[in-house]
């Protein structure tokens, strides 16, 4: 039976709702979320791509709510972290990458100006207690994952205070320290049991320990400097990097030479020279037989130190001497008076490692009147027992475990394979989870590969060429060992860097796709749970074309073949 | 894992869309039309007190295979030739009745430029106040890829094929929008479906105008042209940042304002990904020589309607589709 | 009141008493005098309507369709070449059921070039699907306008009323023009279901698949077929109106005995008329005066010719290498019909050539000759002819 025959064949209207499209579809539209490469290359394991999503709608305290999820010390890490996220990020094969650290640190100092409570409830009395041993930035993750979680946490720490690494050894020009004890402190209070003047083997062991506690997380940090020599000699009165800075951050003087080599590429070597510098030695020298970096390449041998704190070295008159090694003292008596250096370099074996090779018919002398080497720390064994065994470091799985101590993970510096504040943060987020799940017998999650979107995949047409705002730098002039170097933004600019984000990955609500689907089958909603796109797929009409995806500015809609 | 909701009423999300649906879904237009889209901004953007005369074309037949209709305007299908005509009366009899109702005639390039070219001089002529809407695709495309004065030199269409004697199309894009303009009405321009918020625009100025308004939007055809769907905007855009296609506006026969191009590229990016302009890129000094007959007509448009941008500006080819979050750039 | 006209004046003045909102037309000859004249009525301020003066005929039956589309009711004329222009839009306002009214002028086509009267461009587009109504004087023409508006509305369907070219519209007769308030007694304010409505918006002029395009033109011929009726009722009401009788579909005079019977239609009726009181030595002749020409009045045409034993069809068209078109149609009415007349069926007056009182005895004479048996030109002047076929 037919439909009857209208006058002059006339129709109604939007009656095409009948006929399905749908069906010719060979492949569909999806909304896929991508992690952004922000988010994959932070150490901490904080999402910028969201918060900046977040600061662009101007909702600054959720914004901050968002990183403490993943890192509960953002105007410190704001100010120290090395930022791999900036260097990852897309925009910066567009134009100039955003100012990530920037933005986290304006949240933190701007949380701790408005006194933003830490998003979280302090545990139940009868929760079960986790003791974690250190309070640099690994034990202060730990401690606050684990009471995020519902855990109470006993906090060790061997000194006065809490802090570790971040108060022993940054100089204040790079943390000052206001900003520094303001933010241990709010997080101090989120409910976890800081126990300060606790040192695992003198106060307590770790056998006691592990009566105790159904799990411990041990962050002792790296508090042995390695041995040095040369040649088998050593200078007489060897001082070692970390110990002098400690020294220097913690009574604010240091022993005064007239030239020094500083013996390292890494971040305590750059800090060590800068703080010799600042108390007044004449000429710093910093010997790598690393590459300085330089920009737009990864070189495999660059320093390791950040490369704004290595600009700022030399801006003060530090001098860096790349590809060099120290091959001897020159000693007049027992005195050091120079060095003997040589042209060292990685250079890549066939084992697909690389073997430090020096060149002979390079050597020259640097008259120095002291060396420092910087060359790296390792764990103090003191109490630790069997766990270290033998070794330099805590061998540890990637959620901490120690093999064979089931109880007993670790995190930070210690591991040996960490090196930063923001993986130490990272370590201590993951150990933390891993906890919850060994105290609630749950099995470890699964592994899965979080390949970030790149750039290709994005459709930079839709976006606008637009700067980095310039941030202030303290004339190297004005510098001094407390005065901070780095400045911070404007809350105008740091909302401009939210507006410059590209999204990657994660739908940016600009419309596309309801704007330019030919076939209205992308619907728009008013509202859509968090995290998820204000927009919907009919698929009742979508042809597949694909339109939607390739104008799609984030890469958030992908083409799937048709099951 | 899709992020598609799927708990969502859709039909009834459908019904309550925060813009006006001109045209509905079920439409049988091919993949990735730019016709399609094109239409439904304008409908969008003129709103509901419209009625619309349609030529002959693939819109009219996509839109409307009895008894269904994707149209949710009052709207009218006559013939290939006299949508200006039509609209022209429907116009007469609004006035007449003393309603403030719009008129729009669609049509394409061949109803345009070719058939209808008559109707829609006199239309104009009369100052019926009528926004005629050409979506130029550039060629008789619902009667299988024909060409019309409107395809673009050197295009290979059904009836302008390439070979060893040819290099498709032999003639000149017709200047369509110097010609209406020349009728010395109130407003005519050009924009292009690769920037809906420009569309918009110009729908909304036009329609504010009481006389004939004239807009002239470049709307790609995947299937006539060669090339995928999903790179319908691709294509677009790239018309425009090339100086193939200039956008612009003119008022009483004056141009008085472009679209600048803030980067220019060259024509080759925009004949390379499609197989109309294939055989430009084989190993033939014929083929060479209309490469750059093409880079020439651009570089002539850029020079006539000064389309090259001095400084970046909002409003110019990289800057007029600059996405928010939030979505307000489309508004 | 009564007053003497030219056919077109008084064409345009009844136009207007149908108060038309919206007029489109492009000049041509002999259609000219009825535009010149409504448009004398807008620029005086007499008829209060929009006049698009177009560009060609194609847009003037474009903008009458637009206008009907859009809800205002819609008016034009042509002729000859223009109505062979308009074709395409012709078949298209009948396909979309568009009530409007036009005035054929009718007027020969080129080539070779006449401007004087046949009605060959009305019969060319007599499939379009229009209602067409023949005129015999410029009474009728005026009646039949009036009716035109009526009968469009009421059945969705345009009408097409054929007057003769310079022998109507050109010419002056006494014209009884009714006033305006018993026109508008008799034909409402338009109202078209169908228009084009923000409020209701349907979609107008779809693409109908072979699954039903056969019902859309069935349901055509039906409302055609159903027009017949409306077109007796709607004479009958002006006529009870206007106190002026005549048959809707075709009007006979004559003796009821005559067993010759005349059919033809527009003006030739007239001079048959005063022919008929001429010559009165020939044979008893019915006349049969066809109106309604599309409807065709079939059973109205066999009811008409009963008792006749010769029907002449007497027209002013040609289908060339077939014959007459109306005398074919009729001949086809008369199929399987016993005791049909014999049909003689002769064309005449081609290309404004006079068609004078004479012709009544020749045409006696070539029915006893039986030359239009089945077809002759009646008129034909066979010394004008080249020597060989060219």
């Amino acid at each position: 039976m037919g439909i009857k025959m209208t006058r002059g064949a006339f129709a109604r209207p939007g009656t095409s709702l009948e006929y399905k499209t749908g069906s010719w579809r060979t492949q569909q539209p999806e909304y896929h979320h991508r992690s952004a490469p922000c988010h994959t290359a932070c150490p901490a394991g904080e999402d910028a791509q969201q918060y900046l999503a977040l600061v662009e709608e101007g909702r600054y305290q959720l914004a901050w709510e968002n990183i403490v999820r993943a890192n509960p010390l953002p105007a410190i890490t704001g100010r120290v972290c090395h930022h791999p996220c900036e260097s990852a990020c897309n925009r910066g094969q567009y134009d100039e990458s955003i100012a990530i650290h920037h933005v986290e640190r304006f949240l933190g100092d701007r949380a701790i100006k408005e006194g933003w409570d830490y998003p979280v409830s302090t545990p139940p009395e009868q929760a079960l207690v986790v003791a974690v041993v250190g309070s640099g930035p690994a034990g202060c993750s730990a401690a606050w994952h684990l009471v995020r979680q519902g855990y109470r946490v006993d906090l060790f720490e061997a000194l006065p205070m809490a802090g570790g690494l971040l108060h022993s050894a940054l100089p204040p020009y790079r943390l000052p320290r206001d900003i520094m004890q303001a933010e241990l402190e709010r997080l101090l209070h989120t409910g976890i049991g800081f126990l300060p003047g606790k040192r695992l083997g003198r106060d307590m062991s770790l056998d006691e320990l592990q009566a105790d506690y159904p799990a411990i997380f041990l962050a002792p940090g790296t508090q042995r400097s390695r041995s040095w020599d040369s040649g088998g000699a050593t200078p007489s009165d060897l001082h070692v990097g970390l110990d002098l800075l400690k020294q220097w951050t913690s009574i604010g003087t240091i022993k005064h030479w007239s030239s020094v080599a500083v013996i390292g590429g890494g971040n305590t070597a750059i800090d060590l020279a800068r703080v010799l510098k600042h108390a007044g030695v004449e000429s710093v020298h910093v010997v790598t037989f690393q590459s300085l970096p330089q920009s737009g390449e990864q070189l495999p041998d660059r320093m390791p130190a950040i490369a704004r704190e290595i600009d700022q070295a030399l801006e003060e008159g530090v001098t860096i001497h790349e590809h060099r090694g120290v091959q001897r003292l020159v000693l007049r008596g027992e005195q050091v008076v120079g060095v003997e250096l040589v042209h060292m370099k990685e250079v890549p074996d066939s084992q697909d490692g690389a073997k430090t090779v020096t060149f002979e018919g390079t050597e020259s002398i640097l008259d120095v009147d002291q060396v420092i080497p910087a060359i790296g720390q390792v764990v103090d064994p003191e109490g630790l027992g069997s766990l270290l065994n033998h070794g330099e470091f805590l061998a540890a799985d990637n959620h901490g475990r120690i093999p064979g101590h089931p109880q007993v993970l670790t995190g930070g510096d210690a591991r040996g394979d960490r090196g930063t504040v923001s993986e130490a943060i990272g370590d201590g987020r993951r150990a933390a989870a891993q906890i919850a799940r060994m105290l609630q017998q749950q099995a470890d999650p699964e592994a899965r590969e979080d390949k970030p979107i790149v750039l290709e995949q994005l459709n930079l047409n839709y976006y606008e060429y637009a700067p980095r705002p310039e941030v202030p730098v303290l004339p190297v002039e004005q510098r001094s060992a407390s005065a901070e170097v780095q400045g911070g933004l404007e809350q105008q600019q740091v909302h401009g860097e939210g507006q410059r984000c590209l999204s990657c990955g994660s739908c940016l609500a600009c419309d596309n796709c309801w704007t330019l689907c030919p076939d209205m089958a992308v619907l728009k909603r008013s509202e859509a749970p968090a995290g998820e796109a204000p927009y919907v797929f009919d698929y009742d009409y979508c042809k597949g074309c694909g339109l939607c995806a390739h104008e799609c500015p984030s890469g958030y809609i992908t083409m799937q073949a048709e099951a | 894992m899709n992020d598609n909701d799927t708990s969502v009423d859709i039909s009834a999300l459908r019904n309550e869309q925060p813009r006006f649906t001109g045209i509905e879904s079920g439409h049988r237009a091919c993949l990735g039309c730019g016709e399609a889209l094109a239409a439904r901004l304008v409908t969008e953007a003129a709103g509901p007190d419209v009625i619309y005369a349609n030529a002959t074309g693939c819109l009219e037949v996509f839109t409307t295979a009895w008894p269904e209709s994707a149209w949710r305007v009052g709207w009218m299908h006559s013939l290939f030739e006299n949508a200006a005509a039509i609209a022209a009366g429907m116009e007469a009899a609004l006035k007449r009745q003393g309603k403030a109702t719009k008129v729009i005639a669609l049509a394409g390039d061949g109803g345009t430029f070719d058939i209808g070219f008559q109707a829609l001089s006199g239309m104009l002529e009369r100052g019926h106040n009528v926004l005629y809407v050409c979506f130029d695709n550039e060629a008789y495309m619902n009667t299988g890829v024909q060409r019309s004065s409107s395809t673009p030199h050197a295009a290979s269409t059904t009836t302008s094929p390439s070979g060893e004697a040819r290099m498709g199309k032999r003639h000149l894009k017709k200047d369509i929008v110097s010609i209406v303009a020349a009728h010395h009405i109130p407003y005519a321009a050009t924009s292009s479906v690769a920037y809906p918020s420009d569309i918009r625009k110009k729908v909304r100025r036009a329609m504010a105008i009481d006389g004939p308004t004239f807009l002239h939007i470049h709307s790609t055809c995947p299937l006539g042209w060669g090339h995928d769907g999903a790179l319908s905007i691709e294509v677009a855009r790239l018309a425009v940042q090339t100086g193939l296609f200039p956008v612009i506006e003119l008022e009483r026969g004056s141009v008085v304002s472009v679209m600048p191009i803030r980067r220019v590229r060259p024509v080759t990016d925009y004949l390379s990904i499609q197989n109309r302009f294939r055989h430009l890129f084989a190993d033939d000094d014929q083929a060479r020589v209309e490469l750059e007959h093409l880079q020439a007509l651009a570089d002539h448009n850029i020079e006539v309607y000064g389309l090259r941008g001095e400084k970046a500006d909002a409003l110019d080819s990289e800057g007029a589709n600059t996405v928010q979050r939030g979505g307000m750039q489309w508004a | 009141m009564l007053q003497a006209l030219e056919g077109s004046q008084a064409l345009a003045r009844t136009v207007a008493l149908c108060r038309p909102q919206v007029i489109a037309a492009y000049p041509i000859t002999p259609q000219t005098h009825i535009v010149e004249n409504l448009s004398r009525l807008v620029a005086d301020g007499t008829l209060d309507c929009e006049l698009v003066s177009v560009e060609s005929e194609f847009s003037a039956a474009s903008v009458a369709l637009g206008a009907v589309a859009a809800g205002s009711r819609a008016y034009t004329a042509s002729s000859s070449q223009g109505i062979l222009l308009m074709a395409e839009v012709l078949y298209n306002i009948a396909g979309l059921r568009m009530p409007l009214v036009l005035t054929c002028a009718n007027r020969a086509v080129s080539g070779p070039l006449s401007i004087w009267n046949d009605q060959q461009d009305s019969m060319a587009v007599r499939d379009a699907g229009w209602i067409q109504l023949y005129c015999a004087d410029n009474q009728e023409a005026v009646d039949t306008t009036i009716q035109a508006f009526r009968i469009a509305e009421q059945c969705e369907l345009p009408v097409m009323v054929c007057v003769d070219g310079f022998t109507l519209t050109h010419t002056l007769e006494v014209i009884d023009l009714p006033e305006q308030q018993q026109v508008d007694d008799f034909l409402p304010a338009f109202s078209f279901e169908r228009r084009l409505d923000p409020a209701n918006p349907i979609s107008i002029g779809t693409l109908v698949s072979p699954d039903y395009f056969t019902e859309a033109r069935q349901s055509h011929h039906q409302a055609l077929e159903n027009a017949l009726q409306t077109i007796v009722d709607v004479q009958q009401e002006w006529g009870q109106l206007a106190e002026r009788n005549c048959d809707a579909l075709l009007n006979t005079s004559g003796p009821a005995d005559a067993r010759i019977g005349i059919l033809t239609l527009g003006s030739i009726a007239g001079t048959l008329a005063a022919a008929m009181d001429r010559y009165t030595d020939n044979p008893a002749t019915r006349l049969l005066t066809l109106r309604t020409f599309r409807p065709f009045p079939a059973a109205a045409i066999r009811q008409a010719c009963q008792g006749l034993t010769d029907l002449v069809v007497l027209e002013r068209a040609l289908s060339p290498g077939s014959g007459g078109i109306v005398g074919a149609e009729v001949r086809a009415a008369f199929s399987e019909i016993q005791d049909a007349p014999r049909v003689h069926n002769f064309t005449v007056g081609l290309g404004g050539r006079d068609v004078p009182l004479e012709i009544y005895p020749h045409l006696h004479q070539a029915i006893r000759d039986g030359r239009g048996l089945p077809f002759a030109i009646l008129d034909l002047e066979p010394d004008k002819l080249p020597e060989a076929a060219c």
